[in-house]
């Protein structure tokens, strides 16, 4: 039981660490403010779970593919915010870059795309840990063992996350921006695949064959799969409908960012 | 009725007249949109999987309905599969599969994987 849940956790907690860790570096890099952490996680924990006590319920809309409805909105809701958050950055830094200041309606806007992607992402992998957690809680001869388990897992997730924070501080600021903003053009276009996912299960959209399989170099189940799969949405058998949204998900947020990049004027932060 | 007005209405009244030859061309370009997708019941019951092997005709899309009969939440996986939904205790849910290429498609309880085990076979 120990084993089983550090890695449930862990791989639920790892998503949601590795974009927060995103976030968390862009927000020190320009001096801003880290409200959005605190109303993303507790507002995160609260819809995960709200969403958990009323799973039973959610799944049965749509003739019980409501799990996967509810799920693929959440998921294409973060893209979204991502790509905002993208866009109002640049916004931000062209403003800055005129008149030295931020105006405070772009502040209060990546504040709110930052902690509405974070809340997201916290409900739907935080809603499966409520879940589990409340099953655990039903069986007493596992609890100890499954709650050591589980705090082992949230651990190792948010090492991984304060890792990446460090690992991304540490490049020089040319390297920063690109970086941070390639990890959240994967992510977003992660998201939007794991939502084309849930749609094909609902039968929503059609099943189609795997346009590759590359289970035998790395597979799913594998560490290493597992961590490709937090990071950048790795799959080894994914479908067309996923590819194209992938591509979709992670274009727009590269779009977004090219949109209103201009001439660095010198002595400017890099993001 | 003004002209712009009859255009639009006979807009309309054209896409109607072509939507049940859509229908026909999506379903025959793909066919499993007209059929029915064949029902295969599994239980959960002390956290096993009822049966555990489940055996579905190949290229098929086919609807697994799946009773969770334990009072504890289940999450049906399959890396195999590409398929993840989580069961909560005492409910029942829907999870398509397929269409699928014959061979075998381990699937497991992620909650309970020691004894949670079971495989579908495409044929």
């Amino acid at each position: 039981m120990l084993i089983n849940s550090v890695i449930f956790v862990l791989q639920e907690t790892l998503e949601a660490a590795l974009l927060i860790s995103v976030f968390l570096t862009i927000s020190l890099h320009l001096g801003h403010s880290l409200r959005w952490l605190a109303a993303g996680f507790f507002a995160g924990l609260f819809f995960a779970f709200l969403y958990a006590l009323n799973m039973a319920q959610v799944s049965e809309w749509f003739d019980y593919v409501g799990q996967e409805v509810t799920n693929a909105t959440l998921q294409a809701t973060i893209t979204l915010f991502i790509g905002l958050y993208v866009l109002t950055l640049q916004q931000q830094k062209a403003f800055a870059a005129d008149t030295g200041t931020y105006r405070s309606h772009l502040s209060r806007r990546l504040f709110f795309a930052a902690t509405a992607s974070v809340a997201c992402a916290i409900t739907v992998e935080g809603s499966e840990i409520f879940i589990y957690m409340q099953g655990v809680f039903l069986q007493s001869d596992a609890l100890r063992s499954a709650l050591t388990g589980s705090i082992i897992g949230v651990a190792i997730g948010v090492s991984a996350g304060v890792l990446l924070l460090y690992l991304l501080r540490s490049l020089s600021t040319p390297l920063l921006q690109p970086m941070s903003f390639s990890l959240l053009a994967l992510f977003a276009g992660n998201m939007l695949s794991q939502a084309a996912l849930k749609l094909t299960q609902a039968d929503w959209i059609p099943s189609t064959a795997p346009l590759w399989d590359t289970s035998q170099w790395v597979s799913e189940s594998s560490v290493s799969g597992r961590l490709l799969y937090a990071l950048i949405g790795y799959e080894a058998t994914p479908s067309l409908a996923q590819i194209i949204s992938y591509l979709l998900g992670a274009g727009l947020v590269i779009t977004l960012a090219r949109l209103t990049i201009r001439k660095e004027p010198p002595g400017t932060n890099n993001l | 009725m003004s002209p712009k007005r009859d255009m639009f209405t006979r807009f309309i009244k054209k896409m109607f007249q072509l939507l049940p030859a859509s229908v026909v061309t999506a379903c025959l370009l793909y066919p499993p949109l007209l059929a029915a997708a064949p029902v295969i019941e599994i239980s959960i019951k002390d956290h096993l999987f009822y049966p555990s092997v489940v055996e579905i005709p190949a290229n098929t899309k086919v609807k697994l309905f799946i009773r969770n009969l334990d009072p504890t939440a289940e999450e049906f996986e399959s890396y195999e599969l590409n398929r993840e939904k989580v069961i909560s205790g005492n409910s029942k849910t829907i999870i398509f599969v397929g269409p699928l290429p014959p061979g075998e498609y381990p699937f497991f309880g992620e909650f309970f994987p020691k004894t949670a085990q079971g495989t579908v076979i495409v044929k």
